[in-house]
């Protein structure tokens, strides 16, 4: 399989203002991974957890503060801003809000068509257009003219999502970043959202780092899920393997608490107490120990290892041989 | 009033008026309510869900219209209540909890005063010392540490906000709460804690809740009973294990198979193609014709009537009862 991105020890840590010192939010801390070609990469976490920023990392959004991304083999950490333009049209980024993600002053053919004609795809506007036409129509935005001449504000949140996806595919891009792309979105909506990022994968070939809170949806778009805790890696496995045989006590407890529509009721919960903490400063150990049900004292002063169980099956908790 | 259930609403209107249009934002809206039930009314963005329970509570802004046939709750009539006697049922008779617990509180003041002041609204005569030990008491059956009475709401996160909003509710020993959205902001793990809480709080208060929500999930992880709204209207309505594992009405079937779920096989997903009604135009036939996917001719023109099959009722064309 073809290695389109990879990760490695990727730290991004931001500064805090303290009296008499400085502290650090360590947001990304030591984070390695890498997608294959066509593959979905989900990253799961709660709010805080540094999955938002591990994607502006990995997409050069922001600058790391240590580690290396590999991009289609080239390493793409620190270099700068003219040399990163080779690369952005193959890699894209959809973002939660997508109001937010267009110019509320450009019509969508307008936002739809100058990227390619920045990245000279088409020969001509017209061209171009005609594009943009198919693509709308192959992904059920139909009729396409009812769409272009209008502004995003005149279009529902569903309906705009799926024309940021659709402005991120017609650069064919080799990576795309698709951070909580739904979470705004209704039920009926999302559903068609997911089918078509899926569509796209298949057709295109684009591999997604897919960046969600949900376990469910994660479970149905990806491939493998990487559970993310405090800034740092948790559990990472194959989607099916993770939720079926979930090792890491962190990612048993999301899974259990994770509501569900399946008749068998009265499930034995995995409970745990308190709340996501801020890894400030953290202390050596686990960064899951100060609510895990089970810390041991090795937890509070030792980090885990990585340690694969299964092949591909990777955990970071001591509890585990 | 005899053999009347708990909370009856029959035929609830609600509409704002703008400019030059009304909004029917809920539309003969009837539903029965019995002691000690956890209804969950769930729907989309848009579908009147907030609205009638802001109704319910009579918490409108001055531009909405609100009718009923009947609105009664434990034997008494609160459709024509004057402003007076509806101070003496909330809080004391039917508490809420909103979603944005942040915007419920005032940021200046201590929680403790916030909560002192809900006191002091209904038994004006508890001393200062008396209300702090009733709280601390009160905290500990929500898992919220006393301290928590001492600061200010910046200082809590929104699991413990929305704890603070729901022990403000509990105060006065209601006999309903209604629950608006108020796991939506929060993550899996507080949301599945929290609603915990709430069923064991239900039982242990003795309470009849209205759980407000977008989630099917959550519907089934505490409701016994579910109402599903459509741009206003009721179509579904029964208990919880009859309407989402046995959906009868096509809205509830999509709405079923548009949910991802963690325990439910490889399904695909499916959305629900269209979007919303105006909702400023009366719809002739049944609300959902637009979007239906086993419409009859019928339903364009004539309003399905209300098909009661035991205790699960249903609004379409294609249900006989």
């Amino acid at each position: 399989m073809e290695r389109i991105l990879e990760a490695k020890r990727l730290k991004k840590y931001y500064p805090i203002r303290k009296i008499g010192r400085r502290s650090y939010v360590k947001a990304v801390d030591n984070i390695s991974f890498s997608v294959e070609k066509g593959e979905i990469l989900g990253i799961l976490g709660e709010s805080g957890c540094g999955k938002t920023t591990l994607g502006r990392v990995i997409t050069r959004l922001e600058t790391e503060n240590g580690g290396d991304i590999f991009f289609l083999g080239n390493n793409i950490s620190g270099i700068n801003y003219r040399k990163m333009k080779n690369f952005r049209q193959k890699m894209q980024v959809i973002f939660q809000n997508p109001y937010d993600s267009f110019d509320p002053r450009m019509t969508i053919i307008k936002s739809l068509e100058t990227p390619m004609k920045l990245l000279n795809i088409g020969q001509s506007k017209k061209n171009r257009i005609e594009i943009i036409r198919d693509a709308m129509e192959k992904a059920k935005l139909t009729p396409a003219y009812d769409y272009l001449e209008r502004y995003p504000h005149e279009l529902s949140g569903g309906q705009l999502q799926r024309i940021s996806m659709l402005r991120s595919m017609l650069l064919k891009p080799s990576f795309l970043v698709a951070d909580e792309c739904v979470s705004m979105l209704d039920a009926s909506v999302r559903a068609e959202v997911l089918n078509m990022l899926l569509q796209f994968r298949s057709e295109l070939e684009t591999s997604i780092l897919f960046i969600t809170h949900d376990i469910s949806v994660a479970k149905y778009m990806c491939d493998r899920i990487m559970v993310i805790y405090a800034g740092k890696v948790m559990e990472i496995a194959d989607a099916k393997e993770l939720i079926s045989n979930p090792m890491h006590p962190y990612t048993k407890a999301l899974i259990s608490y994770s509501p569900t529509i399946s008749p068998q009721k009265e499930r034995e919960r995995f409970t745990i107490a308190g709340e996501v903490v801020t890894p400030i400063d953290p202390p050596p150990g686990c960064r899951f120990a100060s609510r895990c049900p089970f810390a041991k004292g090795i937890c509070r002063t030792e980090e885990p290892e990585m340690k694969e169980i299964s092949p591909g099956h990777f955990v970071a908790c001591h509890l585990i041989d | 009033m005899l053999n009347m259930p708990f909370m009856r609403l029959k035929k609830v209107d609600i509409s704002y008026k703008l400019e030059n249009a009304s909004v029917k934002a809920v539309r003969s809206f009837s539903c029965d309510i019995e002691k000690g039930d956890i209804v969950g009314i769930v729907g989309e963005s848009g579908s009147g869900k907030s609205t009638l329970a802001l109704g319910i509570m009579r918490l409108l802004p001055p531009n909405a219209l609100l009718s009923a046939e009947i609105m009664s709750f434990d034997g008494k009539n609160i459709l024509n209540l004057n402003q007076d006697e509806l101070r003496r049922i909330r809080w004391k008779e039917i508490s809420i909890v909103f979603q944005k617990a942040m915007n419920a509180l005032s940021p200046v003041h201590k929680i403790f005063t916030q909560m002192y002041d809900v006191i002091t609204a209904h038994s004006s005569d508890i001393p200062k010392g008396r209300a702090y030990k009733m709280l601390t008491e009160l905290f500990g059956k929500i898992n919220l540490p006393s301290k928590v009475l001492n600061m200010y709401p910046h200082e809590l996160s929104g699991g413990m906000m929305q704890r603070v909003m729901i022990a403000m509710s509990l105060i006065h020993n209601p006999k309903m709460i209604i629950f608006d959205e108020v796991t939506t902001a929060l993550d899996v793990i507080t949301q599945g804690q929290l609603l915990d809480e709430i069923k064991r709080l239900v039982k242990e208060f003795g309470l009849t809740a209205i759980i407000i929500t977008h989630d099917i999930g959550v519907v089934n992880e505490v409701c016994n009973k579910v109402a599903v709204m459509y741009a206003g209207e009721l179509l579904e309505y029964g208990r919880v294990k009859d309407v989402i594992f046995s959906p009868l009405h096509p809205y509830t079937k999509a709405l079923v198979k548009s949910h991802p779920d963690l325990r439910i096989g490889n399904e695909l997903i499916k959305g629900i193609p269209g979007s919303l009604p105006d909702l400023t135009y009366p719809s002739k036939g049944c609300i959902f014709y637009p979007r239906c996917d086993v419409r009859l001719d019928l339903c364009k023109d004539v309003k399905p009537k209300i098909s009661v099959l035991g205790d699960h009722i249903v609004k379409c064309h294609r249900i006989q009862g």
